[in-house]
């Protein structure tokens, strides 16, 4: 469709071994490859889910995250997503899911979480890959360690601790105004923002 | 006030997982029509992957690894499965195909309305879709509490501007407005109540976008 998909600009996202490892599951279900993953991932999503409070449901998130890898891997593409990107959202979606399991005993649930979380790279009415797409992780990493550390304070507790923007006001004890202004600072170096603009 | 796109701080809740269902509902409509939202997601799921690998190592046992692996091997194939896309949207399931045909309590003038709070077992919010007959207008209201609105079908404009299909706007107490549905088709929206309201009379049941 353009001319950003036709060459391998985004070559960036070849040297990445992991969207490489990810890719070699999807197609040669790969166990070696597989086990690099959960080696290097299975950590951060023990760690992820102990941070948000389900300790005691840690290793049980890590097992249905990466049994999810496995079946989904057949859909990975990693010229729309980095593999960590990628992971990231079926860890936040498997959260989700045995959260909404956890609260309803019986009663069902109308929309699937998968229905309400989309997994990037999988809305089939995108068939353009962006290099914005694949430089972003970089970009991020390299921008966050020039964050002060109040911005990223609050960002962890956002995305590690699930905590509204609202309970991260009352849990640092500052007004809601100076959480948002924090995130939307944090935000604009990040670039997101930015893109508001353009709106 | 958030006016046809959501705001980076929504996104934001939305990518770490944070909003409620009947948000995460908004957003998800929102985001399946709009590329331009779609990639700041992306990015800030980055930052979520991000902030993943950042935080204090744990150990794994590699004895998980073996128990995982059992897992796969007992699927039915020996290949990982393929999961439908799925191909029916969030809101077909929630609403079926026709959203004309559903049993539509009329209450003001233009104005029609449903709760479909029953639909979000254990959430908190209120969730009422609004129908606004073609052509019709609402009378002048403001917002209490603070409200999430995603348009499924038709436009309707006010003071500020047209809202078209998908465009998405979040009123507050501040917010005053008269909106008209505009085009040949009736205006439908869903709408997500913030703040648990009561319902005492006729009056405070008129709860939506268009009348409040």
């Amino acid at each position: 469709m353009t001319t950003l998909d036709q060459k391998p600009a985004n070559s960036e996202g070849r040297k990445d071994p992991w969207s490489q490892m990810l890719q070699k599951v999807g197609k040669n279900q790969d166990r070696e490859a597989y086990h690099a993953l959960f080696e290097h991932f299975g950590p951060q999503i023990k760690y992820y889910a102990m941070a948000n409070g389900l300790a005691s449901h840690a290793e049980e998130l890590v097992q249905e995250v990466f049994v999810s890898i496995w079946r989904r891997s057949c859909l990975y593409d990693w010229r729309k997503a980095a593999a960590s990107t990628w992971i990231f959202t079926i860890a936040r979606n498997q959260r989700i899911d045995m959260l909404r399991k956890m609260q309803r005993t019986s009663a069902e649930m109308p929309v699937e979480t998968e229905d309400l979380w989309q997994i990037p790279g999988e809305n089939e009415n995108e068939p353009v890959t962006s290099l914005h797409r694949l430089m972003s992780e970089r970009r991020i990493r390299e921008s966050l360690s020039h964050l002060p550390e109040e911005q990223i304070t609050v960002i962890a507790k956002v995305y590690m601790e699930n905590k509204s923007h609202q309970m991260v006001a009352d849990e640092l004890d500052i007004p809601l105004g100076t959480v948002k202004s924090r995130v939307r600072l944090a935000l604009n170096k990040l670039k997101v923002i930015l893109q508001d603009q353009n709106v | 006030m958030t006016r046809h796109h959501p705001d980076s701080l929504s996104l934001m809740e939305y990518s770490a997982g944070n909003l409620s269902e009947p948000h995460a509902l908004c957003i998800k409509l929102h985001l399946d029509k709009c590329s331009h939202c779609r990639s700041r997601v992306d990015t800030l799921d980055s930052l979520g992957a991000v902030m993943m690998e950042q935080q204090p190592k744990v150990t794994v046992s590699e004895s998980m690894f073996d128990s995982i692996l059992s897992r796969i091997d007992s699927e039915p194939s020996g290949e990982p499965a393929t999961p439908a896309i799925p191909r029916v949207s969030a809101l077909q399931k929630l609403l079926g195909e026709d959203l004309n045909s559903l049993p539509w309590k009329r209450q003001l003038g233009d104005v029609s309305v449903l709760d479909i709070t029953d639909r979000f077992p254990g959430q908190k919010e209120q969730v009422v879709l609004q129908k606004l007959a073609a052509g019709g207008k609402a009378p002048a209201h403001t917002h209490r509490g603070e409200e999430t609105t995603i348009v499924l079908q038709g436009a309707f404009a006010d003071q500020k501007g047209v809202f078209n299909q998908w465009d998405f706007v979040v009123l507050t107490d501040e917010d005053e407005h008269k909106p008209v549905a505009v085009g040949c088709e009736d205006c439908i929206t869903l709408s997500v109540l913030s703040a648990p309201v009561k319902l005492t009379g006729t009056f405070t049941r008129m709860l939506n976008p268009f009348i409040r």
